[in-house]
């Protein structure tokens, strides 16, 4: 009786937490933690594991991204911490060069992608702009460059201040298995 | 003045610069323009050590507090580069490049692929994307007023000019007509010489193409007002000086543009 009562309350939360992993409310798809703690409650992490078990089945899980703090959750009487957790859903596994194209990537785009992320890891994670236009513009063209530098920075890839020093943005992070990338960057054959 | 104090005024001067140039440097590296290992910070230390005690004012102290700061973060990135190094992602931006000019870019993103993991998500109307629908929707003019708005654009009025302005650019006063009379007698002069016709290229031509253009505006006036006759025969242009001139333009007198190339 016990397991079946813990089972149907954990069912209820599930549902809320992929509701809230899976619909997109505002800019940035996912969840912050303090909506999970808020909306599913104390033992939100407890609620996302078995998520990560169900969700394994279908190749996807829940990951979570340390992104540096928005003022949303500063909360009375506790220091403010530095950095705050967002949990997204993602691809467990890859996809493949047709499936890529089917979601609308093109090649070169990833290529491009590809070759823009590991410069800026190599980089420590951050390069001027215009570094990163020259190395693109070596196999796409100067202008191509710059457009596709426009694309990553739209979609979240990377970062640009005002200083024009660019940096890996919240996407790559979320997306980017960057050891692993680095790793087959330099065994890649040519 | 003593060779003391001259010699404080000298090391003041070049403690200020190398100073700022301390800081521009830091503030280089900072902007990933430079390894953090370019710069010597013992070396910018001691910089800062001999030329303290010649500071004198509050921006001299601010200055090599400003300095010092910088240096600090130099130091930082430095401690970040050596920890950089010594983890797995570490790889020398020099080989990457190599290898990302050498690799094709069907190589390149199938590299890609194998480390993208891509978010989930399902992208439905929100309260957000409503306002500003909205707003868009508000300020968008209907599609005949944004094409009429097109059709009716126009440049800058014409504006009026002085005669001060006109004098100046040597278009108007005494200083036109004298132009004229000497391009008239010029006219004459070649005529007199034997020429039935002159040639309107060879005329005009001056040392410059602004020149040509200033002389070819000169002969305009020339023809309109009777000093002269352009005639015109198949592709040839040509320049006939009149004696007694009307100094009136001639009646039923239609314009005729004559576009001058560069190469003129």
């Amino acid at each position: 009786m016990e397991n079946t009562q813990t089972k149907s309350f954990y069912s209820d939360k599930l549902k809320r937490a992929i509701h809230l992993l899976l619909f997109r409310r505002g800019k940035m798809p996912g969840a912050r933690e303090w909506e999970l703690k808020e909306k599913v409650g104390k033992n939100y992490e407890q609620v996302l594991t078995q998520l990560n078990q169900l969700l394994a089945e279908l190749d996807l899980e829940v990951k979570k991204v340390i992104e540096p703090r928005s003022e949303a959750i500063a909360t009375e009487g506790e220091p403010a911490p530095l950095e705050e957790a967002r949990y997204f859903v993602t691809l467990k596994g890859t996809l493949g060069l047709k499936e890529a194209k089917m979601i609308g990537w093109r090649i070169d785009n990833l290529a491009a992608l590809s070759a823009s992320v590991a410069f800026l890891v190599s980089k420590q994670g951050k390069a001027p702009r215009e570094d990163v236009e020259k190395l693109l513009a070596h196999k796409f063209g100067r202008w191509k460059a710059a457009t596709l530098v426009d694309i990553f920075l739209r979609t979240g890839y990377l970062e640009e201040d005002d200083a024009g020093t660019m940096a890996l943005g919240w996407r790559t992070r979320s997306e980017v298995d960057l050891r692993a990338l680095m790793t087959k960057m330099a065994e890649a054959k040519l | 003045m003593t060779e003391k104090a001259k010699s404080r005024r000298i090391g003041l001067a070049s403690g200020r610069k190398e100073l700022k140039e301390v800081v521009e440097t830091c503030d280089a590296i900072s902007e990933r323009k430079f390894n953090p290992f370019f710069l010597d910070v013992k070396l910018g230390v001691d910089t800062l050590r001999q030329y303290f005690p010649y500071w004198e004012r509050f921006e001299d102290h601010c200055l090599d507090a400003h300095a010092l700061n910088r240096l600090s973060e130099v130091v930082r990135l430095q401690n970040t580069q050596l920890k950089f190094q010594s983890s797995a992602l570490y790889a020398d931006p020099e080989f990457i490049g190599r290898k990302v000019e050498r690799m094709s870019e069907k190589r390149l993103a199938e590299v890609f692929l194998q480390s993208w993991h891509p978010l989930t998500g399902l992208e439905q109307l929100t309260q957000e994307v409503i306002s500003e629908a909205l707003n868009y929707w508000n300020l968008l003019l209907p599609i005949e007023e944004r094409w009429k708005k097109r059709g009716y654009e126009r440049g800058r009025d014409p504006q009026k000019a002085d005669s001060s302005t006109l004098d100046g650019l040597g278009i108007h006063g005494e200083e036109f007509s004298k132009k004229l009379t000497s391009l008239w007698n010029e006219l004459l002069q070649q005529y007199s010489s034997g020429q039935k016709q002159i040639d309107y290229w060879q005329f005009i031509k001056g040392q410059s193409h602004t020149h040509t253009v200033q002389r070819a505006y000169f002969v305009s006036f020339l023809v309109t007002y009777g000093y002269a006759k352009l005639h015109v025969e198949q592709d040839r242009l040509a320049l006939i000086p009149v004696e007694q001139p009307t100094m009136k333009a001639a009646a039923g007198a239609v314009s005729f543009p004559i576009p001058i190339p560069r190469e003129a």
